[in-house]
């Protein structure tokens, strides 16, 4: 180790904790974190480089070549060309959108609106959170197969629709392509509005109740308090509980996966869909690679907007 | 504040509708679990909500002894699919828990690995299926495709972010002031770290290690991905419970969703104070 950062790490340290000698400080930080920057290492730069590279030729696994050998098979950048190209996959895309932009704010409203209901204490409380919550504990893809049941023709569903319209309902959820990606987004809907309510009730319960009374002893309405304090007080935590569903909701599959597989047709083939099957029924995977990379970009970008808002949340006092 | 009679009645009313939503496709669940054969696929007015002649036939199938000649035996039982969800959800764990504690505390109090925050959240951000490819490849390589113990490696790596971001934020939090007291004893960092932050911190701990494992439990695109044979997990071996022959086994497929569903609810009620912030990263404080 150089002297150099040696003593930066000095100064840096002796204005943190004062009785502590700064050099074994400052060693045993390093040694402590050292695993999880190995392991960070180990799935991100690596494997990174490796799909860069594979991501410039035809390589597959049944081409006969081991991955090092993927130069023969060089292509330049055809599989990025041949992705602007391939409808299939901007299909995908547009259903992961349509998807995001039915799923995200659905869950923000109706997560809004429990939350509300749930910011002051009343008999009961504990129990009914207890029991909302419990949707987004369930296993994906054990969530995903209690929607393929509902969702049979025979099943629940159709028959409650039965019960209210008074005769048989015999609706084929999944294997209607309109309907399919309904029944999803429905999925999606049920197992993740509790966390927007979860993340909405924690930001609501911080709003101060003082300035409430004030702006009601002023004459203003449940509204006008919603839309004048509670929402500015609100805002970050908002954008957080946002940003997290629509990341999430981005990387959709086991879900619904198990509901259709993607089907019928391609009907609810979303982008990971469409990664998944690329990758294990046309194995083309230089292909996949450079799909894979071009998403990386796409989100690195909102990553580092998310970061921004993440850092700026903790600065804020709750 | 005070609210109104009708915006008590209306919030119970809601509250409730809210409840039925939720509960019904997990009753329905639960139900189908306990159902003989014979209901399994009963439609229109023959629909039965609650089993009419409940049985546990469903859970012997699922561990091998089948009392129905229709369904023809599986290659193996349940009994393997647990135990690898179970190695390796809890090995992730305890890889995710040591490298994310030791790594929090390292950064809490010394200012080390200032680099960690983002690149673990980059990690979360990306879709698992769109890194999957070299993982496969290095899987493959390091023969660690079909093991429990390639699982737990790659859970550990996918869930270091949440023990990481939790255990930082407890870290942040905890008062310095008994630490300090030990180093003016003559304790040495180190010792401090394991001898007395550690044994404060065990409920955090513990709430944080139920949560990573919650994730780990949960995956099943990483399994469906990088198991085929042996270890496949829970969920994996659940949707392969269908065949041309037998169709869709739903009552052994319920069974085994909810062996499957059950110990991550009970985890996450348990450490409900903190998913807040598990979730978040700890970008909210509760």
């Amino acid at each position: 180790m150089s002297a150099v950062t040696a003593t930066i790490s000095e100064d840096e340290m002796g204005a943190r904790t004062k009785p502590a000698t700064p050099d074994e400080g400052s060693r045993l930080g390093f040694r402590l974190t050292l695993p999880a920057q190995i392991l960070v290492l180990f799935i991100s730069a690596f494997p990174l480089l490796m799909q860069l590279y594979i991501s410039v030729t035809d390589w597959s696994p049944l081409s006969g070549a081991g991955w090092w050998n993927a130069w023969e098979m060089w292509n330049s950048f055809a599989n990025y060309t041949d992705l602007a190209a391939d409808t299939r996959f901007w299909s995908a895309l547009q259903r992961t959108a349509i998807v995001m932009l039915v799923c995200v704010p659905a869950e923000f409203l109706l997560g809004l609106a429990l939350a509300t209901l749930f910011a002051d204490e009343f008999p009961g409380k504990r129990i009914f959170y207890s029991i909302l919550l419990m949707p987004m504990m369930v296993v994906p893809a054990v969530a995903g197969y209690m929607f393929f049941m509902l969702f049979q023709s025979g099943g629940p569903v159709n028959d409650i629709l039965s019960r209210i319209v008074g005769t048989p309902v015999t609706v084929a959820w999944l294997s209607d392509p309109n309907l399919a990606l309904i029944a999803v987004m429905i999925a999606d809907i049920w197992q993740w509005t509790p966390l927007m309510f979860l993340i909405l009730l924690a930001g609501l319960v911080g709003v101060p109740e003082d300035q409430m009374k004030a702006a009601t002893l002023l004459g203003a309405n449940a509204w006008q308090r919603f839309i004048t304090i509670v929402l500015p007080k609100m805002k970050t935590i908002i954008i957080i509980a946002l940003a997290i569903r629509v990341i999430e909701n981005f990387k959709i599959f086991d879900t619904l996966y198990i509901m259709t597989g993607g089907g019928p047709g391609v009907a609810t083939e979303t982008i990971s869909v469409y990664i998944y099957k690329v990758t294990t029924q046309d194995l083309i995977w230089g292909y996949v690679a450079a799909i894979a990379l071009a998403i990386l970009i796409v989100l690195s970008i909102v990553a580092v907007y998310a970061m921004k808002r993440m850092a700026q949340a903790r600065e804020v006092p709750a | 504040m005070k609210r109104s009679v009708p915006f008590e009645i209306f919030r119970y009313a809601a509250i409730l509708a809210a409840m039925a939503v939720t509960l019904v496709p997990i009753l329905w669940m639960v139900s189908m679990a306990f159902k003989p054969i014979g209901e399994w696929s009963a439609t229109g007015a023959d629909l039965t909500w609650w089993p009419k002649q409940p049985t546990l036939s469903n859970f012997q199938f699922v561990f091998g002894h089948s009392t129905n000649d229709l369904i023809v035996a599986l290659d193996h039982t349940a009994l393997k699919p647990i135990l690898s969800s179970l190695l390796s959800a809890v090995f992730g764990t305890a890889i995710a828990m040591s490298a994310g504690t030791a790594a929090a505390y390292g950064l809490s109090r010394f200012g080390s690995g200032q680099n960690l925050p983002l690149a673990l959240i980059q990690l979360r951000l990306f879709p698992p299926m769109a890194v999957m490819i070299p993982v496969m490849i290095m899987w493959a390589f390091l023969n660690l495709n079909d093991t429990w113990w390639g699982l737990a490696l790659i859970y550990g790596i996918v869930t270091l972010p949440f023990a990481f971001w939790l255990m930082k934020t407890f870290f942040d939090d905890m008062p310095r002031e008994i630490e300090e007291a030990a180093l003016v004893e003559g304790c040495s960092r180190l010792r401090v770290f394991t001898r007395i932050t550690l044994p404060m911190m065990r409920a955090p701990l513990a709430s944080a290690a139920l949560f990573v494992f919650i994730l780990n439990w949960s995956d099943y695109l990483i399994a469906l991905l990088l198991t085929t044979r042996e270890w496949v997990t829970i969920p994996v071996y659940m949707a392969s419970l269908s065949s041309s022959m037998t169709g869709q086994l739903y009552g052994a497929k319920a069974a085994l969703g909810l062996i499957a569903a059950v110990p991550p609810v009970i985890m996450g009620i348990a450490i409900q104070r903190h998913l807040v912030r598990g979730l978040t990263f700890g970008a909210l404080k509760q």
